[in-house]
């Protein structure tokens, strides 16, 4: 099977829906949905962990004159954030049939098509076919909120746009000089082609910032946020967790797949700032996350933060670091839709409300509800023994052993999310009830969405070997090539790790090896 | 079947159990807590088979690890799902799981009419799963779940009675408090693997002795980051301001996680860790000065306070002092004997203070209560029991252990010997405020609940009250129950707490100098290269210190008799003489007002900065405001150009092709 | 015959054509003016074929046709839309593009 029936398959399902009877078009899309999700975990059981390279390539020329080629291809990077893919939008899609919205046939037509751009986006390997993709992205989340959103849906949208629109400019600027400066007359933008060039670290430099520019305003990070807290209060439920979810982690994933191989001397060069960058947002959208009265926004600043760690371990440039924050990007996904479901359903329990003051006492009348709130809650926190906790674990690890200062700094994030994350579980479900609360038990529509996720989120607090073991080869080689361009921080890491083997030959040790 | 097999299914029966009560929370009603009983005895039963395995073993062989599958192995970090099964784990276990079969039979009593009881059952199970984890796992991975997992039932059970927001806060309070030892936890691993590379224990212990010398910093620094997880967990000064609030969970809870077990983890994190501590003896002496300082702080407070449970628990505090102490310093089989006698009476003491606030109708304060020696004898008498092996009065279990303690200070000497002069002067506080309590409630004038109770009723309160705040309670979920249960009409609950009486009484006997060294022998295979754990005072001047000792704590408990029972009144003349010194001890050192106004204060400025000015003047209105402003400024003056005309727009292209026709024309020229 | 005098006449019908579009109001007459320059265009592109002796210029001029019968009938289609909504039919009046 090639990767093209996976990006388009949902494509495909979405023309398909936007053609049917108004009545089909909920079931049809919903159960359309799991057929992605099937084709994904078909490439999940036959990927090759073992390996670092490129699996399932496609390879075509798409514009001969240009050297862009269509080349799709899956490594360890992408595999794992591929299936999360397919589950997030599975889950909101199953969520958005329980609503009665307007025009339901344009509203999965968009969704489709949204599902095929992240998707395409994840297995491009080609830097203007990713460009392409990450830009299709928009348009979809464009009409989905524009058209389904809340009351102040406009302005938020010509924000949003706007704010990504400048990121993405910058990128394809940046895009078309990295192809002509590094490949010359030959132009090709594979990544294969782009890894062997050498940019002068100059023109490194600026690269480096203009893709940071819109991998930063993506995520988004501070002080590029400007358009998240109206955007996360316009959007219906289920695009605001597949935004946050999934979309956010491209941009992380950028990072990983784009910028650290491209622009090895500029990652290391702009290191401490993006450490920085990533630490203030920690800080602040912490701080955010305490004051808030909005549920929504607690959990849109709360992912916030857990976005500062993922770029936190990406540029730890420590292969740990970066497996944490790989394992962190599908950690997050899965606890940020849960918790935006979550958030959602409670509001219909107090009137529509998503303030926390006219929350309250619902666990009394809704035990599974709030036992569902309760995980999802606790693995926000990334309380140990979630998955989420060895994310962090791996994340601060790998920034520990770079800047021991910095590390200690972030921890201050881990300890303000037990107070937010469990301030908000309180405030929804304990205490008093609200004035306008009518709590009644979870229905059908909306745990046809939460419990898969929380069922996923259990099934990898037992096992989060499951993501690591996947991207191990590829986060290693992706790391060396980083330290490898000529530096003295190669060479310490080199030897911490033969340390690291003497130790772990000297000791015997009970289990497994 | 092997002794590590044995260990996992220590882990699973009480899994089981949580998972099965919470599955059909629905269906089970009563029995939820018969089977959650059954599910902690099935663990207990296995540990014991555990303990036996173990014993067939070789002294030199019986650490033993076994792990199920990788549970974060990637890039250098070597975390199994694993388990360490060692005298230290089985003993601890064997506490862990015996205590809890027994409170969880009590607690079949005394939850019987509240709502929540299977919601109840399935945390308890829970937190005795995540108990086991901690005593039980085989590297740092394992341990920070366990700790974790322990704070969250913790805070489950705390915050048990959900619309009281007194829990709620307390609850949350805990929880925090909690995730900044967690916090220490992970860091100090993390100074450890930067030079070791490995994060299981044992391979740890082998290696480092190969990167470390004695007192280098990284390891003084990972060893108090150690501390900082286990005062965190075991309640030590200044992270010690959530226990007394924990007071909000059920009895049972107080008696068996902050009082027997969870509480008592920090301890167990000492000494699991003696080889780092022995190689870091700096921070090993801020550890033992620390739980030296709480053990003296908490029983001062304890004299004063007059809610019975937050008596008991400045109690804990005091005693999980006297073992962070002797932990640190070395004494680890005085500490974990004292841990597990500890856990006998203190438990013992909870459950009957529980009978009582059962008899009260849920009140909770040591000034209404009086005069129940008759009418709660059964109580009474587990209660002095319970008191007297507190207050380390022969031959009751906590003499020894205690004695154990101070008697190993004094024979390590030089700054320890001080120390132990400190922990005579606890064991004076001690007798103090353990027999203030049991003078107040049990002697004088019947209180008019006890001289009901005389006569066969039992105290209903007209409307249930938040002892804390006097605010109604809600009766929908539960409170402490509208049929209150004393233990003289309960027979589980008189089980359980005759069961716990006889062990705090004989207890001690395992380890009596000169006599036997059941638990030094026990624990000796896990200790094989400690250079502390070797030594050990004679018997002559263990002695000694037994007969000293509790002179000391008599002297205080005839003080108290003096000012509650021959003369009342003068302890209320007392306070007003020394008001200053009374308010300071009842206002609890102004240790939560120095961290709200050092901690919580600032945190929340800074949020309330974040959100109203940052987010929305620099970020709303500097940066988007700023970018929107020029755009929109831009796009004014262009618009000036679209007239709507349609010939307008015409003659531009006519004379936009016109210039082009020109330029190429003069151009081609 | 040379092809200065199919231009010279081809130029002046294009711009009495574009001279109309510019100066009359009435949307009927534009549209008139619209086809008196798309037909001088055509003039010229057949001198030039016939000049060059290459047929493509024929063929564009076949494909401005169909492209003007297009063109006709929206615009028809539009004034007609417009007068059935009882709107002035001056263009002066239909600034809706005003910004």
């Amino acid at each position: 099977m090639s990767l093209s029936v996976l990006i388009w398959l949902p494509a495909a399902i979405a023309v398909v829906v936007a053609l049917l009877p108004v009545r089909l078009v909920r079931p049809v899309a919903a159960l359309g949905s799991l057929a992605p999700l099937g084709v994904a975990i078909y490439f999940m059981v036959r990927f090759d962990s073992g390996q670092s390279g490129l699996q399932f390539v496609t390879d075509k020329v798409w514009i001969g004159a240009l050297g862009i080629h269509y080349k799709l291809g899956i490594n360890g990077l992408n595999v794992t954030l591929i299936l999360l893919t397919a589950v997030l939008f599975s889950v909101s899609l199953f969520w958005s049939a329980g609503q009665l919205l307007e025009r339901p046939r344009l509203y999965y037509f968009w969704f489709g098509l949204a599902e095929s751009a992240v998707l395409g986006a994840f297995c491009a390997q080609d830097l203007m076919l990713f460009v392409a993709f990450f830009d299709l992205m928009l348009i979809p989340f464009y009409f989905l909120a524009g058209q389904w959103g809340g009351p102040d849906r406009v302005r938020a949208t010509i924000k949003l746009v706007i704010y990504t629109m400048v990121g993405s400019f910058l990128m394809l600027a940046a895009a078309i000089a990295t192809g002509v400066i590094g490949t010359g007359p030959h132009l090709n933008f594979t990544f294969t082609a782009l890894s062997h060039i050498h940019l002068s670290h100059s023109s490194q430099d600026w690269l480096f910032l203009c893709f940071a520019a819109a991998f930063l305003v993506k995520m988004p990070l501070v002080p590029f946020h400007g358009w998240l807290r109206d955007a996360y209060k316009a959007m219906p439920i289920p695009v605001v967790a597949v935004f946050s979810g999934i979309l956010s982690k491209v941009a992380a994933y950028g990072f990983l797949r784009i910028v650290l191989p491209l622009f090895p001397y500029a990652s290391r060069h702009y290191q401490l700032a993006m450490l920085l960058i990533a630490l203030v947002s920690i800080i602040w959208a912490t701080s955010l996350a305490f004051t808030v009265r909005d549920a929504r926004l607690v959990v849109a600043y709360s992912s916030v933060a857990q976005l500062a760690f993922i770029t936190l371990g990406i540029f730890s440039l420590r292969p740990d670091g970066a497996q944490g924050a790989l394992l962190q990007m599908v950690n997050h996904g899965l606890v940020t839709a849960g918790a935006f479901f979550l958030v959602a359903a409670v509001a219909a329990r107090c009137g529509g409300s998503e303030n926390l003051d006219d929350m309250g006492g619902m666990a009394f009348r809704a035990p599974v509800l709030a036992s569902l709130f309760l995980i999802i809650a606790l693995a926000t926190l990334a309380m140990p023994g979630s998955s989420n906790f060895i994310g962090e674990f791996m994340i601060l690890l790998g920034v520990f052993q770079t800047k021991m200062a910095i590390a200690i700094i972030a921890f201050l994030g881990v300890v303000g999310a037990s107070f937010y994350g469990l301030r908000l579980f309180i405030r929804a479900m304990h205490n008093r009830p609200g004035p306008r609360v009518a709590s009644r038990e979870i229905v059908g529509t909306e745990s046809i969405a939460v419990i898969p996720l929380v069922l996923v989120i259990l099934a990898l607090a037992f096992f989060p070997q499951f993501g690591l073991h996947r991207s191990q080869q590829s986060v290693k080689a992706t790391i060396a090539a980083v330290r490898s361009s000529g530096s003295g921080a190669g060479q310490a890491a080199a030897v911490g790790s033969t340390k690291a083997v003497a130790v772990a030959a000297l000791t015997p040790r009970g289990g497994n090896p | 079947m092997t002794t590590t097999t044995w260990g996992w299914l220590v882990l699973l029966f009480p899994l089981i159990g949580s998972a099965v009560i919470s599955l059909g929370f629905r269906f089970w009603g009563r029995t939820a807590g018969w089977i959650g009983t059954l599910a902690i005895a099935l663990s207990f039963a296995c540990a014991v088979a555990m303990l036996i395995s173990l014993q067939s073993h070789g002294a030199t062989h019986r650490e033993l690890t076994s792990s199920l599958w990788n549970y974060d192995v990637s890039t250098g970090v070597d975390a199994h799902m694993a388990i360490l099964v060692d005298p230290i784990s089985v003993f601890m276990a064997l506490v862990v799981s015996g205590v809890s079969t027994l409170i969880h039979l009590y607690s079949i009593s005394y939850m019987k009419s509240d709502r929540g009881f299977a919601r109840y059952f399935a945390y308890l199970n829970y937190f005795v799963l995540s108990m086991l984890i901690l005593v039980l796992g085989g590297n740092f991975v394992m341990l920070i779940i366990g700790w974790a997992f322990v704070g969250a039932a913790s805070y489950l059970l705390i915050s048990f009675w959900y619309r009281r927001t007194t829990a709620t806060g307390a609850g949350l309070k805990a929880f925090v408090i909690n995730v900044v030892g967690d916090v220490g936890l992970v860091l100090g691993t993390f100074f450890l693997f930067r030079h070791t590379g490995t994060v299981g224990f044992l391979s740890n212990f082998n290696a480092i002795h190969h990167v470390f010398h004695t007192d280098s910093t990284d390891l003084v620094v990972a060893c108090l980051l150690f501390l900082v997880g286990a005062f965190a967990k075991s309640a030590q000064v200044p992270l010690h301001t959530w226990l007394p609030d924990a007071m909000e969970g059920p009895t049972p809870v107080s008696s068996l996680i902050h009082a027997a077990t969870m509480v008592t983890a920090g301890v167990y994190l000492i000494v699991r860790l003696h080889p780092l501590f022995e190689m870091a003896p700096t921070a090993a002496d801020v550890g033992a000065c620390i739980g030296c300082a709480t053990l003296l702080i908490a029983g001062s407070i304890g004299v004063v306070v007059t809610d019975i449970k937050r008596v008991i628990a400045y109690s804990t505090m005091s005693q999980i002092g006297y073992m962070i102490m002797g932990a640190s310093a070395g004494a680890y089989s005085a500490a974990l004997f004292h841990l597990m006698t500890h856990a006998f009476f203190k438990a013992l003491l909870f459950m009957a203070a529980g009978s009582i606030i059962g008899a009260m109708a849920g009140n909770q304060s040591l000034d209404r209560m009086g005069g129940f020696r008759k009418a709660l004898p059964f109580t009474f008498i587990c209660f002095m029991v319970g008191g007297l092996a507190l207050s380390g009065i022969p031959p009751f279990s906590g003499w020894l252990s205690k004695d154990d303690i101070i008697g190993y200070m004094y024979h390590r000497g030089g700054g320890f010997f001080v120390l132990g002069i400190l922990g005579e002067v606890g064991a004076f506080i001690t007798g103090l405020y353990t027999f203030r309590m049991i003078f107040r409630a049990f002697w004088g004038e019947p209180s008019p609940e006890a001289s009901e109770l005389e006569h066969g009723h039992l105290a209903h309160a007209e409307v249930p009250t938040n002892p804390m705040t006097g605010e109604e309670e809600d009766t929908d979920i539960g409170f402490p129950g509208p049929e209150h249960v004393i233990a003289e009409r309960e027979w589980p609950m008189r089980i359980a707490m005759s069961l716990l009486a006889l062990l705090a009484v004989v207890g001690g006997l395992i380890e009596i100098p000169g006599v036997d060294s059941g638990i030094t022998n026990f624990l000796a295979p896990a200790f094989p290269h400690s250079r502390l754990f070797a030594q050990e005072p004679s018997t002559g001047s263990a002695w000694v210190g037994l007969i000293v000792t509790p002179i000391i704590g008599l002297i205080g408990i005839a003080i108290v008799y003096r000012l509650y029972v021959a003369r009342r009144g003068t302890s209320a003349r007392l306070a007003e003489r020394f008001a200053p010194l009374h308010n300071f001890l009842v206002n609890k050192w102004y240790f939560d007002e120095l961290i709200d106004y050092a901690v919580v204060r600032p945190a929340l400025l800074i949020g309330r900065v974040a959100d109203s000015v940052l987010e929305r003047i620099v970020i709303s209105g500097g940066v988007t405001g700023g970018v929107t402003g020029v755009v929109r400024a831009g796009s004014a003056t262009v618009r000036r150009a679209q007239t709507g005309f349609l010939r307008y727009y015409a003659a531009a292209i006519v004379l936009g092709l016109s210039a082009l026709s020109l330029y190429f024309l003069i151009s081609s020229t | 015959m040379t092809i200065g005098w199919y231009l010279a006449v081809s130029a002046i019908i294009f711009s009495v054509g574009a001279g109309g579009v510019l100066t009359r109001r009435n949307p009927l007459v534009v549209l008139l003016c619209l086809e008196l320059m798309l037909n001088a265009a055509n003039l010229a592109l057949v001198a030039f074929a016939r000049m060059w002796g290459n047929e493509a210029g024929q063929i564009f001029a076949l494909i401005i046709m169909v492209i003007a019968a297009c063109e006709v009938t929206v615009g028809l289609g539009l004034i007609v839309a417009i007068y059935r909504r009882n709107l002035p039919i001056d263009v002066d009046e239909l600034h809706e593009l005003h910004g």
